[in-house]
């Protein structure tokens, strides 16, 4: 395909036009049909397939065009992202954002209770910079988080787009590097919403080119300048994002290992210097000013390690099965599965026979390698899927570079041999992996289109009746209430309500009577409120779990019988304080 | 201030402005140009003071975004650390001022042959992409108010809200309530029970968006409330009850 890069920019603009008229039909009450699901991937087609095709096309393109269409790809699935909800936030992280940047706003200050995501004041640069500008622009916290995470977003892409350049010498394996980088499940969603590892992760990039120009050893009378951009971006990692700030040491310590292996020392020292910084960084700011950051890690690593070593044990793995959704979607996860763990080998067939004595391009290959510890973690762990899909945002880094790599490799066989079967077969490969990114990444398949109402239906969630439930708690009753609310609720209760929803309620709502057990369970746990949505009678929950903490998740078959929501109207002191028809709020005695 | 210094200028313009906007109570359409060019404005100087011409094309521009992401996060912990709240005044002091002393330090070190002046050389693009690339960003900003004018048409069903609470700091009193969003304008009658027999009701009519509120005293074992959306007063629209404070 010889399209000009002009032409496939508004080839992706159509596409993002064809979207938003599928989530518009989704919100005139068409979010079930068919035609706007095929209408939403038309769009994505017309964005995603121009751009691919173009890049693996014979006629190479410019460096300037490659960085044209890497921009074009990203704000155009960028844009897909705020047409989704394009006048308030909606997505459940970005809620939790949402709040934090309200109280520093309101308040003038760091570091205030966030009852929704109690760490995230204590990593507060994303929220910093968004109140910086709500303040000085007047434009609300919606509009400049939107900015803010644009901005980041597209200068990660951006700045990996250029460590791909520096360290493959090619433009062009840069951009299909970044393109495979874009098919990662999070890429569009957790990547690039108002979320505090939307702004680390071009911080993470920006060292890393710094530590790249300090070890090239090409820049004499620049190392000052790059040693103190890099002091810079450690600093706004490791006050922007717990994970993000402790990978970036742990990359550093493996580019200097590969440096090591290579015999090249010289590549080794300043690698080996900024790991030693970002670590104790990272570790003083865990000490001083974030210390609740391990019991919030804890559990996601001790569940980890517990399966992985009742896999290995030969027992069975606590892990339920994986994710469903619609066949074709489960078909092509495998696929991409397959495709990513069969194309690796050949990049590192590739890194073994050209590369192998760059320090850099051996590090990507050695930690591409955690790519195989993903797929184990996602099919083995409980939880797997959310936790490889949240580690893959760094996996995917080294995994996409030697994915590159080997398709670069298959490309170019396809033009030696004037094999245009390899060449289309190349190209429906890149984009079996993109669209896989979208099918199964967020938003999920059952609101893939935005629409009415669904039971615990994250984002669908998210409508005027609960919102203005919450807004009314915050109003009457104060900040910082211990609530107890349904999954759907939780986040809207705890961003515009402000209040502090727990997660373990689900014995609240699951007998047709309030006992003395229960009563005692919830004045241990200081429970003041009960939120009750009586829509959860109605339907089984779209997450398949009606709580955060639900022991029954992916086992209802029925709705909750509405006796069991209505028994708190007839226990004695137990007051019936909000009533809007779907939600009532029941004030618990002796509180 | 010659050609070689506009961006210093434009900058230190931008820096003025800002503050002049914020002190005026300028309208939003201006102070979110200058907002989004001030917090703007200390990367690219940092980049300047720091690269100069070393470095070009993206990597430049990434490194000048980068660094005035730094600054409000970096600079904005460190004001509060000394104690300093960060409202409006903090947050324009430190990036003006900070673009200001940026300007300074820069026109010295030109000035002193120490840095390279500001050069600008566009490219030109041929007229045709130039045309095709404002297309797509036309056809964008349609897709994006197409995607609002979708908020905007989406029906959700109407509800109004009653409540009955305590009031904070006074037991002898109640906050009564009801806030219609039923989208339109709604007749309501509204009973008061005390200990289940009535004790005072109210015809209301609100718009839509419109509140309602009383306090009433807080006697009685049992205080409830029922709202009937009217016509209808068979059945209760809305229920709410607490109890009392026991006093007769």
């Amino acid at each position: 395909m010889q399209l000009p890069v002009s032409a496939i920019a508004v080839s992706a603009a159509i596409g993002v036009l064809v979207v938003a008229g599928a989530y518009t039909a989704g919100r005139l009450g068409h979010a079930s049909s068919a035609w706007a699901d095929s209408a939403y991937w038309l769009g994505q087609v017309l964005i995603l397939v121009p751009a691919a095709a173009r890049l693996l096309s014979r006629r190479v393109l410019t460096a300037g065009e490659t960085m044209t269409l890497v921009i074009v790809l990203t704000v155009a699935e960028y844009l897909v992202m705020i047409c989704y909800s394009p006048a308030a936030f909606s997505y459940v992280d970005e809620l939790q954002h949402w709040r934090s940047t309200m109280n520093v706003l309101q308040t003038g200050r760091l570091f205030s209770v966030n009852y929704l995501l109690p760490i995230s004041p204590r990593y507060p640069g994303l929220e910093e910079v968004t109140s910086a500008l709500a303040s000085v622009s007047g434009l609300s916290v919606f509009t400049s988080g939107l900015i803010i995470a644009a901005v980041a977003h597209l200068l990660f892409v951006c700045v990996l787009y250029l460590l791909f350049r520096e360290v493959s010498g090619s433009y062009r394996i840069a951009g299909v590097a970044v393109l495979c980088y874009a098919s990662n499940s999070h890429f569009d969603s957790f990547d690039s919403m108002f979320i505090y590892q939307t702004l680390a992760l071009p911080f993470l990039a920006l060292t890393l080119l710094a530590a790249w120009r300090l070890a090239s050893g090409r820049i004499a009378g620049q190392r000052a300048r790059w040693l103190a951009l890099a002091v810079l971006t450690i600093a706004a990692t490791v006050v922007t994002h717990h994970v993000t700030s402790y990978v970036l040491p742990v990359a550093l310590l493996v580019i200097t290992v590969a440096a090591l292996l290579t015999g090249n020392r010289r590549a080794a020292a300043w690698p080996a210097v900024l790991a030693l910084m970002s670590s104790a960084a990272a570790a003083g700011w865990l000490v001083s000013a974030a210390p609740q950051t391990w019991s919030y890690l804890q559990p996601f690593a001790d569940l980890t390690v517990q399966s992985i070593r009742a896999l290995l044990a030969g027992g069975h793995s606590s892990a339920p099965p994986t994710s469903g959704g619609p066949p074709g979607d489960q078909l092509l996860g495998a696929a991409a599965v397959l495709i990513v763990s069969a194309l690796l080998p050949v990049g590192w067939w590739q890194v073994w026979r050209r590369y192998r004595g760059q320090p850099w391009t051996v590090a990507m290959a050695i930690l591409s390698a955690s790519w195989y510890v993903l797929v184990a973690v996602r099919l083995t762990v409980t939880d797997g899927s959310e936790l490889a899909g949240r580690a893959a945002t760094f996996t995917f880094i080294p995994a996409a570079y030697i994915v590159a790599l080997a398709i670069g490799h298959l490309a170019g066989i396809a033009v030696r041999w004037q094999a245009r079967a390899v060449a289309a077969a190349v190209l429906v490969v890149l984009l079996m992996l993109m669209f896989d990114g979208l099918a199964n990444g967020w938003p999920p398949y059952w609101e893939r289109l935005p629409g009415a109402y669904q039971v615990a239906g994250s984002e669908r969630s998210v409508e005027p009746e609960v919102i203005d439930g919450a807004r009314w708690t915050l109003a009457a009753l104060g900040p910082g209430n211990q609530f107890a609310a349904d999954f759907g609720s939780y986040p809207v209760l705890g961003s515009y309500g402000d209040q502090n929803p727990l997660r373990n309620v689900a014995y609240l709502y699951t007998s047709p009577v309030y006992s003395q057990s229960d009563t005692l369970r919830a004045q241990a746990q200081a429970l003041r409120f009960v939120w009750v949505d009586s829509r959860l009678s109605k339907s089984l929950p779209a997450y398949g779990q009606y709580f955060p903490v639900d022991p029954r998740a992916g086992k209802y078959t029925h709705p909750l019988p509405a006796a069991d929501l209505d028994k708190f109207n007839h226990v004695p002191g137990v007051g019936r304080i909000y009533d809007s028809g779907n939600i009532v709020i029941y004030e618990l005695p002796g509180t | 201030m010659s050609r070689s210094q506009a961006d210093l200028g434009l900058t230190a313009t931008v820096a003025v402005l800002a503050c002049a906007a914020a002190a005026v109570s300028a309208p939003v359409a201006v102070t979110a140009v200058l907002g989004i060019l001030i917090l703007a404005a200390p990367g690219y100087l940092l980049g300047e003071l720091l690269f100069g011409a070393a470095i070009e094309g993206l990597e430049r521009v990434a490194v000048a975004a980068g660094l005035a992401l730094c600054v409000p996060i970096l600079g904005g912990l460190i004001l509060y650390a000394a104690g300093v709240q960060l409202h409006r005044a903090t947050w324009l002091g430190l990036l003006a001022g900070l673009t200001l002393a940026c300007d300074l330090v820069l026109l010295w070190r030109r000035r002193s042959g120490r840095a390279a002046s500001f050069g600008w050389a566009p490219r030109r693009l041929p007229r045709r992409h130039a045309m095709a690339f404002g297309a797509a960003v036309a056809i964008a900003v349609c897709a994006v108010g197409i995607a609002r004018a979708g908020v905007v048409w989406q029906h959700y069903p109407g509800f109004t809200q009653l409540w009955l609470v305590r009031s904070q700091g006074n037991a002898a009193s109640v906050n009564l309530g009801v806030a219609n969003h039923e989208g339109k304008t709604a007749r309501y009658r509204l009973v008061l029970l005390r200990n289940f027999r009535p004790a005072g009701s109210w015809n209301l009519t609100l718009a839509n968006g419109q509140t309602w509120h009383r306090s009433p005293s807080s006697s009685g074992r049992r205080i409830s409330v029922k709202l009937y959306k009217l016509p209808e007063l068979a059945h209760s629209y809305r229920y709410v009850a607490i109890d009392g404070s026991g006093a007769q």
